[in-house]
């Protein structure tokens, strides 16, 4: 494809070459590093005079440095007189759950959804998923959660705190479905006591900061399930429960149709093969 | 108002003379809004200035909390209300810059959005400065760094020996380039013994300026150090070509441009005698020491019998408290608007002077309407 870079930041640079290696195209030379003092640094590698400039940067480890270096590349690709620079940002920091609507920002924004993916995973890794429900942690997750169950043509629970009953459905398998997690949330136990045989947790930006690892370990999850937003690489090694589901191909997808000018809500109910 | 010297006095407001400190205040505060100061620092390290400042104003710290959380997203909350007053926060720069930055620009827009008059930016080391100028195809991060804390709510900033003043042209703001030079120059006189037996020298020509603003002030000589024992990635100019250099040059129709030639720089010279004199550096920064190594160690051999470094901001990263423990210089002087603690525990020849007191000064003249021209008086067109 003519006339378009991808750059990877330094936070998820496996992501970016996935991203990459889907849209067949290399990934831009820049060179990313911290000076002695800590001061981020960052030198284009190539000319992106009239390009159209995606980079990839997501919000996890070491946020404030990653935020600051995606600010610094973008300055430097606009001075490079670049044509258009779009920022992928899988994962967004500094935002609650319902806060990433375009009426926070003054450009345009393409707020992808990963559940076409969750979908497509929970149909081929759980055997009986049409037996299953769909449950929420709690009453703000209800419009994620009741989506995905009618997709799915099951049926839908909410874990409400204050009620001692978990909830009053009989069931076989359960997937659990949330936006953010930070650490487990001891509702689950409750629902291995209501009854159910199997508890998934699915979400899609795996975060585990503090002792979450050692919680999912402790708990009886019989899986947790994340997209690769975050790199999982080393809590993976740490926690045989997590399993990761591939997104790139719907970023790569997004970027494609963005270069192209095409319509990008295809992407909001279908994955890209 | 009594005359206030800077030379002569230990400080510009004697601590014994509490009515003296709070002359005006009540009469000033009754009439105009009031105003806080917050530290926007989330470790103990770094508040220790902003302490420092409210004891010489006579005011607490405004009560707020800042941390980051698991995921080290940074949280600022600010306790107490702020509608209408002039807000002041104090931010040093520790090791982890982007975070302060981070920390700095939550706590504006927080305050910002909660309807303060005027917050004020206390921002003694402005970090990024090293990165003001376009290298390559890089970003010039000082402007981006300006941008931003305009649009976080900014209203005007003070800070103290930008790397280069001409920064205070990024800012679409007001800009307080308080100088540290006067605190330097005081400790010359009073801690050196026979310092009218020194010479001021510059490490590199950029830095001669400086130094011989010192020196007229010191009424002492100059010298000059030239050249350099490897390349310096300061000094890094736009390297680009233009048109691009193509490889094979295959009669290329067109201007035949000359090429740049590399520069050349010879060994490390000294311009001007140091024999049998106290040298003392004198730079803003002080980050990297292999470069001020170096130069003590030709210095020693052209007969200098004792070196001293002034530096505004001790930054002193990596391994610099052990080379400089290893190395001639006798004593590295810093100011404290970089935390450098941890640095002075590995390094007794690190001596700290508090500028505390011209910081209070400026924030008491900008919340009180008053001019700043006392603050620069002395003050060389090159300092």
């Amino acid at each position: 494809m003519p006339n378009i870079k991808i750059f990877s930041g330094s936070s998820h640079p496996d992501l970016s070459q996935k991203i990459a290696d889907r849209l067949g195209l290399e990934l831009g030379k820049v060179v990313t590093k911290k000076f002695s003092n800590q001061e981020t640094c960052v030198e284009i590698g190539e000319s992106v005079r009239g390009e159209d400039v995606y980079i990839v940067q997501s919000g996890c480890g070491e946020i404030n440095d990653n935020l600051m270096e995606l600010l610094i590349m973008i300055n430097a690709c606009k001075i490079a007189s670049a044509s258009r620079v779009t920022a992928v940002i899988p994962c967004f920091p500094y935002a609650r759950q319902d806060k990433k609507d375009k009426g926070f920002f003054d450009i345009p924004v393409d707020n992808l959804y990963a559940e076409p993916a969750v979908l497509k995973w929970i149909k081929e890794n759980i055997p009986e998923w049409k037996n299953c429900i769909i449950v929420s942690p709690d009453a703000g997750g209800a419009k994620r959660v009741t989506s995905i169950a009618d997709r799915l043509n099951v049926d839908f629970a909410l874990i409400h705190k204050e009620r001692k009953k978990a909830n009053e459905v009989d069931l076989d398998d359960m997937a659990d479905t949330c936006g953010t997690i930070c650490h487990a949330t001891p509702g689950h136990i409750q629902l291995i006591s209501a009854g159910a045989t199997k508890v998934y947790a699915i979400l899609t930006h795996g975060i585990f900061s503090g002792p979450a690892i050692s919680r999912i370990n402790n708990a009886c999850f019989e899986a947790v399930v994340v997209t690769n937003t975050i790199p999982q690489e080393e809590k993976m090694k740490h926690c045989p429960k997590i399993q990761v589901i591939d997104i790139s191909m719907i970023l790569a997808e997004a970027i494609r149709r963005t270069h192209n000018g095409e319509s990008v809500s295809y992407l909001f109910s279908h994955v890209p093969l | 108002m009594p005359i206030r010297r800077f030379g002569g006095h230990r400080s510009l407001v004697s601590h014994s003379q509490p009515s003296k400190l709070s002359y005006g205040y009540t009469k000033m505060n009754v009439s105009r809004s009031g105003y806080r100061v917050f530290s926007a620092n989330s470790t103990t390290a770094c508040t220790e200035l902003a302490k420092k400042i409210t004891e010489r104003l006579g005011v607490e710290l405004g009560k707020s909390v800042v941390y980051q959380e698991s995921n080290t997203e940074t949280r600022v909350d600010v306790k107490e209300s702020v509608r209408g007053q002039d807000i002041f926060i104090i931010q040093t720069i520790p090791r982890d810059v982007n975070t302060a930055i981070m920390e700095l620009l939550v706590m504006a827009y927080a305050l910002k959005t909660s309807c303060a008059k005027n917050i004020i930016g206390v921002i003694p080391y402005f970090p990024y400065s090293k990165q003001c100028k376009m290298r390559k195809r890089g970003s010039i991060v000082c402007k981006l760094l300006s941008s931003m804390l305009a649009k976080a709510g900014l209203t005007h900033i003070i800070t103290m020996d930008l790397h280069q003043k001409e920064i205070q042209g990024f800012f679409s703001f007001p800009v307080d380039n308080l100088r540290a030079s006067p605190f330097l120059i005081q400790y010359i006189q009073e801690e050196i013994p026979d310092y009218r037996n020194a010479i001021i020298v510059a490490k590199s020509p950029s830095a001669a300026k400086r130094a011989q603003s010192y020196a007229e002030r010191l009424r002492l000589g100059l010298a000059v150090m030239h050249g350099e024992a490897h390349h310096s990635e300061s000094d890094m100019a736009d390297g680009r070509h233009s048109p691009p250099l193509s490889r094979t040059t295959t009669g290329h129709t067109g201007l035949e441009l000359p090429l740049m030639m590399a520069k050349e720089k010879p060994p490390i010279t000294v311009v001007g005698d140091v024999g049998g004199r106290i040298a003392i550096i004198v730079d803003d920064i002080i980050d990297d020491v292999e470069d001020f190594v170096a130069a003590a160690d030709i210095l020693k051999e052209r007969g200098a019998y004792k070196i001293y470094i002034m530096a505004t901001h001790g930054l002193l990263s990596a391994e610099a408290p052990r080379l400089i423990e290893e190395s001639a210089i006798d004593e590295v002087v810093v100011t404290n608007t970089v935390p450098h603690e941890v640095q002075k525990l590995q390094c007794p020849k690190i001596k700290t002077v508090d500028v505390s007191m011209i910081l209070a000064e400026a924030i008491r003249r900008i919340h009180n309407g008053e001019s700043m021209a006392y603050l620069f008086r002395n003050i060389a067109v090159d300092d």
